[in-house]
């Protein structure tokens, strides 16, 4: 009997090491083809095209094309000017708003802006600020009733413009919701009322005390945030297609033109440039975290200066933020129904169902490739990052967090570039291949969404439940998992928004074959026809939606606790601030 | 320099007073201590004269300092320092960036650092400088949080329940050596407790309930005879 015990605990034991091992493989195994195939294309070595010498032709290339220097400091400026304009606009906005009148409409709209795929949001984006785009139309309107007379279209456009502006404000409207979002986990560690009260008894105004005292707290608590912000808008593809310049594209673009250029001998330009992306991308992300080193250590003395702040705007960016991306869905709503449009009228003259109509055969086919795509990884993702994380839990060798993060904090590019090399020798299924890459990308983002959750349980009911005599495992499932399911359900919603946003990694590993919303949309953006468009872009934000709403449905029903998902509940203060 | 609070009342959102009106003069130097039990409304009190109202009370009566009305200004301009429960130091500045944070305006940057340095010394604590708060015990915290209110030069200081926290054998060699720095600075101070023994000896006390006694509030005499330090 005794030895039996022991047995099946050794067994449960070793089970779930194996577990273990085979999610670190499956999580983090693409990181080395990617990685090491990169390297290998850079330098020459692409068997694929027949060239199996090392070589540094691809480099020379790189360096004759005349585009080069522009490019890159395109790419630079886009990803630094995006981060940092997200990071300051947020933190203003949690100065001017934090848990004062109005902070709980925001933070119930930050998860559905959120939820907007960026693919769509650019889309809606360029159709409020091209030349004849909504945001004129208003503007001409406005022209007319004031002076009487009607401007013609300017030519000046925020979309596609060269110095990459309209880029630019559309990352940093997209980010600032993120940004916040994750900014709340790290604003209720850090106590702000206690601090602001102890500094206004200082003599602090509320301003000053969140510019010296909780700023510099704040930012080094977001770093990861503003990290993931900025390898994002450094080598985003799909967004920069949509709004970027072209003449030339930002780096990343570059390499994808390449890539799909029926000339193979772009092939080792295309790999020698992903290989610079990841080297600017880990030059920037050096240089942020020197950045917050350098205000929150070396040069620190401001902090300890006195009463001064500076003058913010954190009413005006919260209210554009919000107007922007509420407007997306709306205006793609507009054009999808729209047959006949003139400008400058602010609606469309006639109306009609025919772009639905015509496209519904192919859209059903579309949307279940997306759905099941979307379904099957990031379910896989999800047992991946719970086992991650149970690991994580009761382990001494634990997996770094930089590790889970890496996939949120590398070019997708430079990743999948060596991965695809790779995928030619490993297995010619391509749906296998875009469904693991899916899971792989969900990983991080369904890892942090589980994390606060995980970190809140009380260990102790664990040895409360195996003081009782029940097996890990029968802990595992009738008490830990019944607690947490609510924050699995959204984490899993979570999963498989990421996993329906993608872009590079279904057109890239599924070969072209594969046609999600997201890949359809995109393609469709750059056509002549808006509505077919505004069709695409408006069904890849829905949805998302569709199974966020399920999840908040799904966790507000599972367990038989009386503690609910806390997505709309009362933030703690409210109860705190009735205590005397 | 007397701090004078008349007519307090504090509402709830039902309509409930808290207590009978309160008023009282605190002189320079003096020591008045608000007794109570838990939920009474002591930390309310407070927070109503250190200008953090919250939205669940409706407050009415008015304090003043000397003849400055003090209920219009923001917590900020108010000049009135609290000592907490918890020590609430900086958690990512060190013992003496908190000191220098608390310093007034007009000292410049090279002065600052030498004066909290200056600070620390006066203490007997030079060696904890350039520690972190959560290196330190509860007892150097307790006085680096006092020192931090004191050098932001507050004209009345509240104390909310400042001793609960420290240990029994700390307990009263702080409490000295506060109402010491108090009354030295000649600082009117309000403190808040549900503990008999932290009321100075000769120290004027409210009981709870607290009276609205008129006579109370005219009882201005200073209490010079109490002696802690």
């Amino acid at each position: 009997m005794k030895t039996q015990t022991k047995w099946s605990v050794a067994l449960t034991t070793y089970s779930f090491r194996l577990l273990v091992i085979i999610a670190i493989c499956l999580s983090f195994a693409p990181l080395l083809p990617g990685l090491g195939g990169l390297l290998l294309a850079a330098f020459g070595y692409i068997p694929a095209i027949g060239q199996h010498a090392l070589s540094l032709t691809g480099l020379q290339q790189l360096w004759l094309w005349p585009g080069l220097g522009q490019s890159i400091t395109l790419t630079l400026f886009i990803g630094v000017a995006s981060t940092l304009l997200a990071a300051l606009f947020s933190f203003s906005i949690l100065q001017a708003c934090w848990r004062r009148r109005g902070w709980q409409h925001i933070e119930n709209l930050l998860a559905p802006v959120m939820a907007l795929p960026h693919v769509a949001f650019a889309i809606g984006f360029a159709f409020l600020f091209i030349p004849s785009g909504f945001g004129a139309r208003i503007i001409t309107l406005l022209a007319e009733v004031l002076s009487g007379a009607t401007p013609g279209i300017s030519n000046w456009s925020l979309i596609k413009d060269k110095y990459g502006l309209g880029l630019v404000l559309a990352l940093t409207l997209k980010e600032i919701p993120f940004v916040l979002f994750m900014s709340m986990a790290v604003l209720k560690q850090l106590n702000v009322e206690a601090n602001l009260r102890v500094a206004q008894s200082l003599g602090y105004s509320r301003a000053q005390a969140w510019q010296k005292i909780i700023f510099p707290q704040w930012l080094t608590k977001i770093r990861f945030t503003l990290f993931a912000v900025m390898a994002y808008s450094l080598s985003v593809v799909d967004v920069a297609l949509i709004l970027g310049p072209t003449q030339p594209p930002p780096l990343a673009v570059l390499v994808w033109q390449w890539l799909n250029d029926a000339d193979l001998s772009n092939l080792g330009k295309a790999s020698t440039a992903g290989l610079l992306l990841l080297l600017l991308c880990i030059t920037a992300l050096l240089s942020l975290r020197l950045g917050e080193w350098l205000l929150t250590r070396k040069w620190r003395s401001w902090q300890i200066s006195g009463r001064f702040a500076l003058p913010i705007v954190g009413h005006s960016a919260i209210t554009v933020t919000l107007l922007t991306s509420l407007a997306i869905l709306p205006i793609l709503t507009l054009w999808s129904l729209a047959q006949r449009w003139r400008f400058p009228d602010l609606l469309p003259s006639k109306w009609s169902l025919r772009f639905w109509q015509q496209e519904w055969a192919y859209l059903w086919e579309i949307i279940a490739t997306s759905a099941i795509i979307a379904l099957i990884s990031a379910t896989i993702a999800l047992l991946l990052a719970i086992i991650l994380h149970q690991h994580n839990a009761h382990s001494r060798y634990r997996v770094p967090r930089l590790l889970i993060a890496l996939p949120m904090l590398t070019p997708q590019l430079s990743l999948l570039f060596g991965i695809q090399v790779a995928s030619l020798y490993l297995a010619s299924n391509y749906y296998l291949l875009v469904i693991w890459a899916h899971a792989f990308f969900a990983l991080p983002y369904i890892f942090m969404a589980l994390d606060g959750p995980w970190r809140s349980y009380d260990q102790r009911l664990d040895k409360v439940g195996l003081s009782l005599g029940l097996s890990p495992w029968r802990v595992w499932w009738q008490i830990k998992r019944p607690i947490l399911m609510p924050a699995i359900w959204l984490a899993w919603a979570v999963g498989i928004s990421v996993s329906l946003a993608q872009y590079l990694p279904t057109l890239m590993l599924g070969a072209g074959r594969i046609s999600t919303l997201t890949t359809e949309a995109v393609a469709l953006s750059s056509g002549q026809d808006r509505r077919v468009s505004a069709i695409y872009a408006l069904l890849q934000s829905l949805l998302p939606f569709v199974f966020y709403l399920s999840a908040i449905i799904a966790s507000r029903h599972c367990g038989a606790l009386a503690r609910r998902a806390p997505l709309f509940a009362k933030p703690l203060a409210a109860k705190d601030s009735v205590k005397r | 320099m007397t701090f004078t609070v008349s007519n307090l009342n504090i509402i709830t959102s039902d309509q409930q007073s808290l207590f009978t009106p309160l008023s009282f003069h605190i002189a320079p130097g003096e020591v008045l201590t608000l007794m109570g039990p838990s939920g009474c409304g002591k930390s309310t009190v407070l927070n109503a004269l250190a200008g953090h109202p919250s939205a669940d009370f409706s407050y009415h009566g008015d304090y003043y300092y000397q003849q400055q009305r003090l209920n219009d200004l923001p917590a900020e301009q108010r000049h009135i320092g609290i000592l907490f429960q918890d020590d609430l130091l900086f958690p990512h500045l060190n013992v003496w960036e908190n000191l220098a944070i608390a310093l007034p305006n007009h000292i410049t940057k090279s002065q600052r650092k030498q004066q909290a340095l200056a600070t620390l010394t006066s203490l007997g604590l030079p060696a904890l400088a350039d520690k972190h708060p959560e290196q330190l015990s509860g007892g150097q915290r307790a006085r680096i949080s006092m020192m931090r209110m004191l050098l932001a030069e507050p004209a009345v200081v509240l104390l909310d329940e400042p001793f609960s926290k420290l240990d029994k054998s700390l307990r009263a060699d702080f409490r000295h050596w506060v109402f010491a720095q108090t009354q030295r600075l000649g600082l009117p101070v309000l403190m808040v407790t549900h503990d008999e023994a932290d009321v100075p000896a000769n120290g004027r006390c409210l009981h709870w309930p607290w009276p609205s006694d008129p006579d109370l509030a005219s009882n201005l005499t200073p209490h010079k005879d109490n002696n802690h330090a």
